[in-house]
């Protein structure tokens, strides 16, 4: 097997040149500037890993940038640009005229490393004691491109523009469109466990378009800003999809049985497709509406969307509505109310599988509906209420509920429907513009949140009744046992990694020593749990302190260093197989 | 004593606002001129020459020779008893007072969840970030993801782990995914919990056939988006992770050979086992096997799981 060392060192070997220069003439303001230098990436004694995000080209690349900014009473241009190397690149250009005009255009790119997996815990042979020299089950691993460099290229090409139609009431353009490139190369993992438990690694390419479209009228009507906004999504990958081979089935020792082991399977002895990718489209419509009401504001929305995909002809709806207001209820009290809920609602399709031991006694026919666990609703609600109980010292309160109702969750009862009441508490302390200090408290409680529902752990007991299965050879008479999907039917156990109850802290402070120099400090601490899995026992908590500080010398240099320190830590079950065949 | 002092000119603050904006608006604006602000605040108005605001407003003859008090109000009563406290500081304005200031004339629509966000609860104003008096005003890419790490160290913390966006490389700014200003992300369409992560990864949006739920429910139940220590953002290792909402797969306790191995059905495939290795080969990472972890429209191989196992 191969073992590659790779990456990561990128070293700035030269500045060779930098200058700028401007003018300023008729209030016409111009700066340039241009570098050149190169870099040399040293690719050895590093695991690749460490490099995910950077290029692999083991030379000397030269490098250099642009910038410039041309400023007229009523109009602006800039352009930025840097190159790295072929693979990574980054251009943008924006202008402003007036208020009449504004246009960006963006270009970036870079590579990702994706690493390959050598599958080299994929090979193994079943102790027998029977079979002295390993006589069962079997995994084995094969490797067809072991030397592959899988990665891929990643470009975003944003344009966005808007103008103002009319200036009476404010009526305004917006488009914009974006598009994201990625080409490469990918590792395509097989598995075929047919006679062997066999994985197969190949290389594929990657070419996936993702296209973005956005227009939208906004205006002023009256008091109120309205607008719409028109979405239109398109992902493909303009890649055949890949196939690979699943073996003839039949037992892995003797090559007998093909009859009986494919009989349990959908498919085997033929090419088949894998990772097909989905051709998706999205379209979306959205309104909204900001505006005073009473002596408050108010800003709210309303979004319809459906997404498509094209390789199943199988669809999602959905709905999002969204209302907050702000209002002062006294001169030192001030309310924020949030609202929303949406709902999304997808396509059910017939699962045809093929019957499992068709011919025989107890064969089972599994086609079924598959209902989405896309289908839901979900309403938010928070009211904070900001209170200054002096100059200095302003606290602040919330209180929410979250819900979600899984119409079409495949497991009724636990997790088909959560609640969650929030709570927080903060108090915030500031002393002009020398010292700022708060301190928050937040807990949410919630009850069913989403599980894995009956994802662990048998009914006590035998509950199994044995199935009639077959006939003995010789004798004639009836043989009755259990299959694996009997045994996964009596699991019951709910599991999930989400809590049931929630506890965080903050603490944050900020000293302004002299108008220069700014110095923070911050502690944030984070406790989850759920306690409704009782002797399972989950448990997550995250530790994060920052020192750091922040020296500006004058208004074109910033000094800033710091010291950041995160802790995580998680506790939860894991269950041990109570079968293995 | 002094509290009153400053407790004063906070409502008197909000008052000058209006005021000067009802000014502004009639053309009617006339304090103390441009240059008489320069007197003392020479290094401001150096900078602010430069500045986007000065340009713009340069032909606004209602603003002539005052662009000073187009934000700060009337400064005649600042420039007569030289107290701070008599004229508009945006710098210092707070969710009470003046943080719309800005707002009246950046009215895009990213702004309009500005007055409901936890920034401005925060009170967090508009010159916590923009440098209003230089001519980059806007912090750059670079400079942007600092200027939030600023308040948001853990999120810097956790964008160095091994498994990050590529926000330390340079190629993503938190703009990217955040709207500091309340309103929405560019390109997302804000129909649900998901939709931020689908603006970019696009491929997982679906719906297909076989779904994996806690993929349709919240990418945030196995990844973290700031970073991680595990790979591609998971939240744990596998099979940790996975270990979490599902039992051991069978045979991962079979014992093993120890010793090479033959494959009487494909000699080619020959290996070397060892007690350990079938544990070694069922508990190492799920994802070897259930490739298409996101959701599949592909039949997997058992007709027993109804073709759920997203193995293809």
């Amino acid at each position: 097997m191969r073992h590659t060392k790779i990456f990561v060192g990128v070293g700035l070997l030269l500045l060779l040149a930098a200058t700028a220069w401007g003018s300023d003439t008729d209030g016409v303001t111009q700066e340039t500037s241009f570098w050149i230098g190169g870099h040399l990436i040293d690719t050895s004694d590093y695991y690749k890993k460490v490099g995910e995000y950077r290029s692999f080209e083991e030379d000397v690349w030269p490098e250099f940038g642009l910038t410039y900014k041309s400023t007229t009473p009523n109009s602006r241009f800039f352009f930025k640009g840097h190159y790295f190397d072929r693979d990574e690149m980054f251009g943008m250009i924006s202008t402003k005229v007036s208020d009449i005009f504004t246009g960006k255009f963006r270009y970036n790119s870079f590579q990702r490393q994706t690493g390959q997996d050598l599958l080299e815990n994929i090979e193994a042979r079943e102790w027998l004691p029977s079979v002295p020299k390993g006589g069962g089950k079997i995994l084995t691993h094969d490797i067809t491109d072991p030397d592959a460099d899988y990665n891929y290229n990643r470009k975003e090409i944003l344009s966005e523009f808007s103008a103002l139609l009319s200036r009476e009431n404010n009526l305004r353009l917006t488009v914009a469109h974006r598009a994201i490139i990625k080409e490469g190369t990918e590792q395509l993992i097989s598995n075929s466990h047919c006679f062997s438990c066999h994985l197969e690694s190949k290389s594929a390419k990657v070419e996936d378009r993702t296209h973005d479209f956005q227009a939208g009228l906004d205006t002023k009507a009256g008091n109120l800003d309205v607008g719409y906004k028109f979405g239109y999504r398109h992902y493909e990958s303009t890649t055949p999809t890949p196939m690979a081979y699943y073996e003839d089935a039949k037992h892995p020792v003797k090559g007998t049985s093909g009859a009986e082991f494919g009989s349990r399977l959908n498919y085997d002895g033929s090419s088949m497709p894998i990772d097909a990718k989905p051709k998706i489209e999205k379209t979306s419509h959205k309104a909204r509406i900001k505006g005073a009401a009473g002596k408050g504001q108010f800003a709210s929305s309303f979004a319809l969307s459906k997404a498509t995909n094209k390789l199943t002809d199988l669809s999602a709806k959905s709905w999002a509505g969204v209302f907050n207001y702000a209002v002062p209820i006294s001169p030192k009290t001030r309310l924020v109310a949030k609202a929303s809920a949406t709902s999304i609602t997808a396509d059910d399709p017939y699962i045809d599988v093929n019957t499992f031991r068709e011919g025989k006694p107890s064969a089972v026919d599994f086609d079924y509906i598959r209902y989405s666990v896309l289908d839901r609703t979900t309403a938010d609600f928070t009211a904070q209420i900001f209170h200054r109980l002096n100059p200095k010292t302003t606290l602040s309160f919330l209180a929410g509920y979250n819900r979600v109702a899984r119409e079409d969750y495949p497991v009724a009862g636990d997790g088909t429907t959560s609640s969650t009441i929030i709570g927080q508490a903060k108090v915030r302390y500031r002393q002009g513009m020398k010292l700022t200090t708060s301190f928050k408290y937040r807990f949410e409680k919630t009850s069913d949140p989403f599980v894995s529902g009956k994802g662990l752990f048998e009914v006590p007991g035998d509950a199994l009744e044995p199935v009639h299965y077959g006939y003995d050879a010789a004798t004639g008479d009836s043989l009755w046992g259990y299959f694996y999907y009997m045994r996964e039917d009596l699991w019951y156990q709910a599991i999930t990694t989400e809590p049931t109850d929630y506890h965080e802290v903050n603490l944050s402070s900020t000293f302004r020593p002299s108008a220069k120099t700014t110095l923070n400090l911050k502690v944030k601490g984070v406790i989850d749990k759920n306690g409704d899995l009782d002797s399972l026992d989950v448990k997550h908590s995250k530790l994060n302190g920052n020192l750091s500080f922040t020296f500006m010398p004058d208004l074109k240099w910033v000094l800033s260093g710091g010291v950041s320190y995160r802790m995580e830590k998680s506790r939860g079950p894991v269950a041990v197989a109570l079968f293995d065949g | 004593m002094k509290q009153t002092t400053k407790a004063g000119p906070r409502w008197l603050a909000t008052a000058l606002i209006a005021v000067a904006l009802l000014l502004m608006g009639q053309g009617l604006l006339a304090g103390v001129p441009d240059e008489t602000c320069a007197d003392c605040h020479d290094e401001v108005a150096e900078g602010f020459a430069e500045t986007m605001h000065a340009k713009f407003l340069a032909d606004r003859a209602d603003l002539e020779g005052h662009l000073c008090e187009s934000c700060h109000g009337d400064g005649t009563a600042h420039v007569n008893d030289e107290d701070p406290a008599l004229i508009i500081n945006p710098a210092k304005a707070d969710q009470f007072g003046s943080s719309q200031l800005c707002m009246t004339c950046h009215t895009d629509d990213q702004f309009d969840g500005w007055m409901f966000s936890e920034h401005a609860g925060a009170d967090v104003n508009c010159a916590s970030c923009h440098t209003v008096h230089t001519s980059d005003a806007t912090p750059a890419a670079a400079q942007c993801n600092e200027t939030c790490y600023s308040c948001h160290s853990d999120v810097r913390a956790a964008g160095y782990m091994p498994s990050h966006h590529p926000i330390a490389e340079g190629k993503m700014t938190c703009r990217d995914c955040h709207n500091p200003h309340g309103g929405s992300v560019t390109m997302a369409m804000g129909d649900s919990k998901r939709d931020l992560c689908l603006s970019c990864h696009a491929e997982i949006e679906g719906p297909h056939v076989y779904e994996h739920a806690p993929v349709t429910e919240d990418c945030g139940i196995c990844h973290d988006a700031h970073g991680s220590v595990a790979d591609k953002l998971l939240k744990q290792t596998e099979p940790a992770l996975c270990l979490n909402c599902h039992a051991m797969h069978f045979h991962a306790t079979v014992v093993s050979y120890d010793g090479d191995f033959e494959v009487p059905m494909a000699p080619e495939r020959a290996g070397t086992s060892n007690p350990d290795s079938w544990k070694s080969g069922m508990l190492t990472k799920c994802t070897q096997c259930h490739t298409a972890i996101h959701g599949s429209d592909l039949s997997s191989q058992t007709t027993t799981t109804g073709g759920n196992a997203l193995t293809r």
